[in-house]
């Protein structure tokens, strides 16, 4: 199996590495952030050593580190605006304050916030791939508890299901949002935050989240009911004859027939849904997360560039990529059935 | 038959529909009208009232169209602007400067709601100014070009009533969470506090204003940092809400923005207002929006 996985990727892996190998030079060769800082003016030095006694900090240091390339950049607020930008690179630093260099500087910088490098869990990238994978499985596993109640002969079981899945497909994912952050705690006098300890100054988006989290996987799992629901259906009934032939009981029909072999029917539309909730995972802007598209859409309105769209397509282009081989897998995996 | 008559129905709902929305239409352009004719009334006036005291000099202002100023505005920020009970006009204090502006340059006024994300993008592709509470700013003037200042503001504190936090300044909000609307002053500010250092604060964004203070009210957040204007706004329809903190030091001025090349638009809006100054209109506004004792 593994000599086989090697063989099929050898190119893949072989062009891989060498990138690798080129980036682990470049990185190596990369100044440090000390000989970025050196390269400041000494008025800007000054400012920074006045910062340190005053309560009023003035200057804004920004670091950004990407691995194979740095950029640093230094700015003032105030009415004397001072900004220092310089890009880091095999072994030079380079100013950042026009031309291609800024542009370089301004990529790198852009593509570190919407990555949310040393931010928390629950910004930018971090917070899409997060929210997205577990909404996913959380979708997946409520769906198929939805779909079997759906097809179950008890009319009561039969008809919640389909109520659920009446509701949440007919009513927009943003205002489910709403309801579950704003118009719940409301009605129930609890805040999301305080589920979380009052010392933990991260409490207010651990709070969204999980706001976010709840919302978007009672959505999902009303979308993933529906597409479990028709990979079970789709099994031919004869199946389910057999099992019963053989004495099963409808258990273990479900868990040792049916299932496995839905499974493989379901891969190509969960993976659907998958990649719709990566881009729905945007709508969290409405609760004051910060996605990659509202990082990307933030710094288009503070800064007015238009460039930085383009590290915001590379970055959901290299989530896709990178799940849809995932998705890719797990379907070979469970072909074995048909 | 059944099925007949459903489609018949539909028809019916269709009919009832259209003939809805062509009546509504049609009151529509009524309005507009009317209105078209009162202002060219007052469009005559002035060019009379100009005409004795001094001509606005129009020429080489280029408009997106003729004879209308386009004003890029986020409609939903009280008291600035805000939608009139009908939900469709616009109302409040910047709608009443840039139409008495507009009119004293002989020009209709045409309001485009549109999100205050990307609205200055939106200058010179969509409208001609944008007059939405807008702070002057170092960083926004390198890219476009501001009026005189019509009001002056202040950042503030506001928090629950019922809390007996003191604040005395935007230090004290170290530790905390609060909330700003993204991308205005409020959001710049605290970000600054945050990113030099200066305290340790979470900032939560959000689109609009009016969420903050939900946010504030449902306990997810300490306080919420805001115009001081808005914060008055609030405080005057809500017993919930107390201004904590008023920072008086740094006034912040509100002026209309235009394109950088726009500089012949910038000269006459700010002949308009000098004459609405001196004439106390402007004034006379802002007893009006603010109450003649706010400060």
């Amino acid at each position: 199996m593994k000599t086989g996985f090697f063989k099929q990727y050898s190119r893949q892996l072989i062009a891989a590495a060498v990138i690798l190998v080129i980036c682990i030079v470049l990185a190596i060769l990369k100044p440090a952030k000390e000989e970025l800082m050196s390269h400041t003016s000494p008025e800007m030095q000054k400012m920074i050593e006045a910062d340190a006694s005053s309560s009023r900090k003035r200057v804004t240091v920004t670091y950004n580190d990407l691995f194979i390339i740095n950029y640093a950049s230094l700015s003032t607020s105030g009415a004397k605006v001072m900004s220092e930008k310089y890009v880091g690179f095999v072994g030079r630093v380079y100013p950042a304050d026009e031309g291609v260099m800024k542009v370089t500087g301004q990529m790198v910088n852009y593509t570190y916030r919407m990555l949310g490098c040393r931010e928390n869990l629950m910004h930018g990238a971090k917070l899409t791939i997060l929210l997205t994978t577990l909404t996913v499985i959380f979708g997946v596993v409520l769906g198929t508890l939805l779909a079997l109640a759906k097809i179950s002969k008890k009319k009561l079981l039969s008809g919640a299901a389909g109520v659920y899945i009446f509701f949440f497909r007919g009513t927009p994912l943003l205002i489910q949002l709403f309801v579950v952050y704003f118009t719940v705690p409301g009605v129930f006098g609890f805040a999301w935050r305080d589920l979380f300890s009052a010392s933990d100054t991260e409490a207010v988006y651990k709070g969204a989240f999980l706001a976010a989290l709840i919302a978007f996987g009672l959505n999902s799992g009303a979308y993933c009911a529906e597409i479990v629901r028709s990979a079970i259906q789709s099994i031919d009934k004869g199946q389910f004859e057999a099992a019963k032939a053989l004495g099963m009981n409808y258990f273990q029909t479900m868990t040792r027939i049916i299932i496995p072999q839905s499974v493989r029917r379901m891969i190509p539309n969960v993976s659907n849904e998958f990649i719709m909730v990566l881009k729905d995972a945007s709508l969290v802007f409405a609760i004051s997360l910060m996605d990659i598209t509202t990082v990307s859409k933030n710094i288009m309105t503070s800064e007015g560039s238009y460039l930085v769209f383009i590290p915001a397509l590379v970055i959901y282009l290299v989530i896709t990529a990178f799940f849809g081989f995932i998705f890719d897998k797990i379907e070979k995996k469970f072909s074995v059935y048909e | 038959m059944k099925k007949r008559f459903f489609a018949g129905m539909c028809a019916v709902i269709a009919t009832l529909g259209l003939v809805a929305c062509t009546s509504e239409t049609g009151t529509e352009t009524v309005t507009e009208t009317t209105e078209t004719e009162t202002t060219e009334t007052e469009t005559a006036e002035t060019d009379t009232e100009t005409e004795a005291s001094s001509v606005i000099d129009l020429s080489g202002v280029k408009l997106k169209s003729d004879g209308v100023l386009s004003v890029g505005c986020e409609v939903g920020y009280p008291p600035f602007e805000d939608f009139a009970d009908d939900g469709t006009t616009p109302i409040g204090y910047d709608i009443d400067i840039i139409t008495a502006v507009a009119d004293k340059l002989g020009l209709e006024v045409n309001i485009i709601n549109t999100a205050w994300d990307g609205i200055f993008a939106g200058i010179d592709v969509n409208y001609d100014v944008v007059c939405s509470a807008v702070t002057i700013t170092p960083e926004r003037q390198e890219t476009m070009i501001f009026s005189t200042p019509y009001i002056n503001n202040y950042q503030s504190v506001v928090l629950l009533a019922d809390d007996d936090k003191t604040i005395s300044s935007f230090n004290d909000l170290d530790g905390m969470s609060i909330a700003v609307q993204k991308e205005t002053t409020s959001d710049i500010l605290m970000s600054d506090y945050k990113s030099t250092g200066t305290i340790d604060v979470q900032i939560v964004a959000n689109e609009k204003v009016t969420s903050c203070f939900t946010q504030l009210q449902n306990g997810e957040v300490d306080a919420v940092v805001v115009d001081s204007t808005v914060a008055d706004g609030y405080i005057n329809s809500s017993d919930d809400f107390v201004i904590a903190y008023k920072d008086t030091a740094e006034a912040e001025q509100f002026g209309i923005a235009m394109g950088k090349e726009n500089t012949a638009l910038q000269a006459a809006i700010n002949q308009a207002l000098a004459e609405l100054e001196e004439e106390g209109y402007i004034q006379e506004t802002y007893d009006y929006w603010f109450g003649a004792a706010a400060e």
